[in-house]
């Protein structure tokens, strides 16, 4: 016998099927398509910026974002019942076509079935399987978020319709199939490529035919309902998750990874800088909260959240997506908070995780550049007395600018403005210029220069801050006033490399001075060591060491620096025990985002947090690659009181005293 | 009403400072240059005053080379309306006698109902100029206020004394007040008032058509005092900071004998 079976059996497949059907269907879509135009009309309130560019890149990093669900399942349980729900889900859709192809269209109109023999097998087995892993899936997730929720995860009442709908779309599809088996397949051997049916159809078998064939035709056209009902439910329920998580992947940020819009400061017409406002906001920054499904992954990892500060990354998108569709013209900074906005170290820990590939820094940036650029604002005194530091000295920390290449008298390296002829130039950054801490560390770099042959050159009281810290804050003004000084002076000098000892120099340099002009070879000492390792140039003793690693912010997310500094540990002959939060799930050390410069005043220290972290690993030394973390390292290891146990120090301390004396 | 702010551009006091090969002031090689801070609450008070009377014509006066006129736009970018630039390559070696007199030439016939400047600059320090403008202009000048208020003509602020008292002191304008620390808090200017402060103006006259007066003082010689004894810091764990003290005390006290 041939392995098929009667499509619209019991129902029947006349005009008083197919119209009523086809006419629920097309309202459902025209329902469908209007509540999408409606919110895309609140898109278009904000400004425009150019995410459509490069479509076939961006369409197969949609494509294959979907269909991997490759964010979704970084976090491991909850990801991988979704990504098997929605794999189950997608099958589930797919036979569906299959069934109106043949049925309404090619055996119609050409007389042709295609559902049939081996096909019809894989078919049936296939949609019977993906069908039960949806209903398994879809009741870990109910029983995890109505019975054991974790910490922080929102149930709304379209969490409710999403479960309950979904769950009957399911049940009422297996009550069919039961139904129609019990009549048509109990005994033959068919049944056995429908397992699940197969139970559905032994249960409800007893019935007797009349009952089976009422109930089948009354199911089919309840689950008919029941999708048509969720057609109809996206968009305006987080089942819009589907179009605007997917299509957020089309619109991904093609980077450079975290740049900053810059703001055009000789356009005289500008009268606006920064947003307080969803008008002021790109169109993106509100398509981003209908993006968010609330699985409070940021939330989760954001150090602010977790150290007691106002601060939810998740909060502020909804907030501003909120403004958007209920009340377009509230002042955004007092709706989210000066604190809250205050508070984030744009450490990207939350972008990094995000499964919906929303942007919260640069929404927090864009508030933020309001405050200060419009009102003058900042989170506290300290921060405006360090930013005029800045416009003053060309530092952060008020010391007379002049005396910034001082460190470097008695290393034996030169500013430019003495020798030009150099390997690479060495931007030192504020606090290896000026912190005595971090001199140290400044000092240990050159020397394994030296050692390794390599002639650097410093600019010496040429030099000023890099501008990062007061960009993060806001201060967009400040930064290019700094940006465009250190661009003159180093294109001047026609150098070929520079080499940063700070994440936050090298970022800037790297990213955002490229909007600026600078078009010379930028890297990060961590890779330049590890060249002169490779090559032979620099010869490190491995000796035991017993240590942890943190990776810093803006070495790790923000430039996905990983592996180079682990390499390094090892040239040196460290014994790393990583800590639990590691690599993208880095924990910020509290400094990123302009917070050096500010005093934590509310909740716990970051610092503190994440030194006590390095302490479980039962390392003595506690090892970063950046001079904030340092700096926040050594005050976290007096707060928590551990200096005895935990001694913070920067890769190229332990590698300068591992150089093989020839 | 019409205000006058009157201030000074002075080094940066974390430069490290050097003396002249004249010996009579500091050398000006390796300064970065900042409003005098006395200046900086003048010109917040100036501009708080402006914005409470509303109807306010508010101008920033400055003596010296063309460099100065960096900070002028500071202060219109804090508030001002105007700038009046009086250019004087050698304002170093005019004393608070002279500048007052250029102050007073200028503001003579400008009818100004109130002058604010700073108490003293951080550089010379004399404190002298504004109670002088007060005196050439023939109007009451109150010094160091750490308070000001102003209503219907009457300016009632506060001065600080000597051991945590103040004075509260009432005067009708006009009237030239001279701004201590403690005043107010300076603010940042905003990126739109930075722009429109590039296109306010700012008007330079030459010293020469308002010196009138004759100096009356000279600096002989500056100096740094000469360095009687120097501290120590101590650094290490508490063991062996306490053993370097004992060791100290040891060899250079007789505390321990």
């Amino acid at each position: 016998m041939e392995f098929t079976r009667e499509i619209y059996w019991n129902v029947g497949h006349g005009v008083w099927t197919l119209v009523p059907m086809y006419l629920l269907v097309i309202g459902a879509f025209y329902l469908l398509i209007k509540g999408f135009m409606k919110r895309v009309a609140v898109y278009r309130q904000g400004l425009p910026l150019e995410r459509t560019d490069q479509p076939l890149a961006r369409i197969r990093g949609m494509v294959v974002n979907i269909l991997l669900q490759k964010k979704v399942i970084k976090v491991q349980w909850p990801g991988l019942f979704h990504g098997l729900f929605f794999w189950g889900f997608g099958l589930l859709f797919i036979g569906t076509l299959l069934i109106v192809i043949q049925a309404d269209f090619t055996d119609l109109i050409f007389g042709i079935k295609f559902l049939k023999g081996t096909f019809y097998k894989l078919f049936s087995i296939v949609l019977d399987v993906a069908g039960l892993v949806c209903v398994v899936m879809l009741g870990g997730l109910l029983i995890r978020r109505f019975f054991f929720p974790p910490e922080g995860l929102e149930t709304k009442k379209d969490d409710a319709i999403m479960h309950g709908l979904l769950f009957a779309i399911l049940i009422t599809g297996f009550i069919i199939e039961g139904a129609r088996m019990a009549v048509t397949e109990l005994g033959t051997s068919p049944a056995i490529w429908s397992p699940v049916g197969l139970v559905f159809a032994k249960t409800m078998s007893g019935m007797g035919e009349q009952v089976l064939l009422g109930v089948h035709k009354g199911t089919w056209w309840v689950h008919l309902l029941l999708v048509l009902v969720f057609f109809v439910l996206i968009p305006t329920t987080k089942f819009r998750h589907i179009f605007t998580t997917s299509g957020n992947y089309f619109f991904e940020d093609f980077g450079p990874k975290g740049k900053l819009v810059k703001i055009d400061l000789e356009d005289e017409e500008i009268e606006v800088f920064g947003a307080s406002a969803v008008k002021e906001m790109t169109w993106k920054d509100i398509f981003d909260a209908d993006a968010c499904t609330l699985c409070k992954r940021c939330q989760d990892r954001c150090p602010a959240y977790n150290t007691g500060k106002p601060l939810s990354p998740m909060k502020i998108v909804n907030q501003l997506g909120e403004a958007a569709f209920c009340d377009p013209e509230v002042n955004l900074i007092e709706l989210i908070g000066r604190d809250v906005l205050w508070s984030c170290t744009t450490c990207r820990a939350c972008q990094e995780i995000c499964p919906a590939s929303i942007e919260h820094i640069s929404k927090i940036v864009e508030l933020r550049r309001s405050m200060v650029l419009m009102e003058g604002e900042f989170p506290g005194e300290e921060v405006m007395t360090a930013m005029e530091a800045v416009e003053i000295n060309g530092n952060p920390l008020g010391i007379g600018y002049a005396g910034r290449g001082e460190w470097a008298e008695t290393s034996g390296i030169k500013t430019l403005a003495e020798d030009p002829e150099v390997d690479a130039l060495y931007f030192v950054g504020c606090y290896g210029s000026f912190d005595r801490r971090n001199i140290a560390v400044a000092k240990s770099f050159v020397t394994l220069c030296q050692a390794a042959g390599v002639k650097l050159g410093i600019l010496g009281k040429e030099e000023k801050c890099c501008g990062e810290p007061m960009r993060k804050m806001g201060n967009e003004y400040l930064y290019q006033s700094l940006a465009v000084e250190n661009i003159e002076r180093i294109q001047s000098y026609g150098i070929k490399t520079i080499v940063t000892s700070c994440p936050h120099c090298y970022n800037t340099l790297e990213k955002d001075y490229r909007d600026l002009g600078l078009d010379v070879e930028v890297v990060s000492y961590t890779l330049f060591l590890e060249d002169l390792i490779t090559s032979g140039k620099l010869k490190i003793n491995a000796e035991n060491l017993s240590c942890t690693y943190h990776d810093s912010c803006y070495l790790g997310r923000h430039n996905d620096i990983y592996d180079t500094p682990r390499a390094l540990i090892e040239a040196a002959g460290g014994a790393l025990v990583e800590m639990a939060k590691n690599r993208e799930e880095s924990f910020c050390c509290s400094a990123g985002g302009g917070r050096i410069m500010a005093e934590e005043k509310i909740g716990e220290r970051i610092n503190i947090a994440r030194v006590k972290m390095a302490v479980e690993t039962g390392a003595d030394v506690l090892l970063s690659n950046c001079p904030f973390c340092l700096t926040m390292f050594e005050d976290g290891v007096k707060g928590a009181e551990v200096e005895d146990q935990l001694q913070p120090r920067d890769i190229a301390e332990i590698l300068v005293e591992r150089i093989e004396k020839s | 009403m019409k205000i006058l702010v009157c201030i000074k551009q002075v080094p940066d006091m974390e430069s490290k400072f050097k003396v002249d090969s004249d010996g009579t002031w500091y050398e000006k090689s390796d300064l970065v240059w900042r409003m005098n801070e006395y200046d900086e609450y003048a010109v917040e008070q100036a501009v708080q005053l402006k914005e409470q009377v509303k109807d306010a014509d508010l101008t920033v006066l400055c003596i010296g080379g063309d460099q100065v006129k960096e900070t002028m736009k500071k202060a219109l970018a804090m508030g001002c309306d105007r700038g009046v630039h009086i250019a004087d390559d050698d304002s170093n070696s005019k004393e608070p006698y002279e500048k007052a007199g250029i102050i007073a030439e200028y503001a003579r016939d400008k009818s100004f109902d109130l002058v604010f400047t700073g108490m003293q600059s951080q550089d010379k320090g004399s404190a002298q100029v504004g109670l002088l403008i007060a005196e050439f202009l023939d109007m009451p000048g109150v010094s160091t206020i750490v308070d000001f208020s102003y209503s219907d003509g009457v300016v009632s602020v506060k001065r600080e004394l000597e051991g945590g008292m103040k004075a509260c002191v009432t005067a009708r304008t006009p009237l030239t007040v001279t701004c201590q620390l403690g005043l107010n808090t300076v603010r940042y200017p905003t990126l739109p008032n930075i722009m429109k402060a590039k296109r306010k103006e700012l008007l330079s006259i030459p010293v020469e058509d308002l010196l009138k007066v004759e100096s009356r003082q000279e600096t002989a010689r500056i100096y740094f005092p000469e360095k009687k004894g120097t501290g120590l810091i101590l650094e290490g764990g508490v063991a062996e900071l306490a053993d370097k003290l004992i060791g100290i005390l040891k060899e250079k006290t007789t505390v321990l004998t």
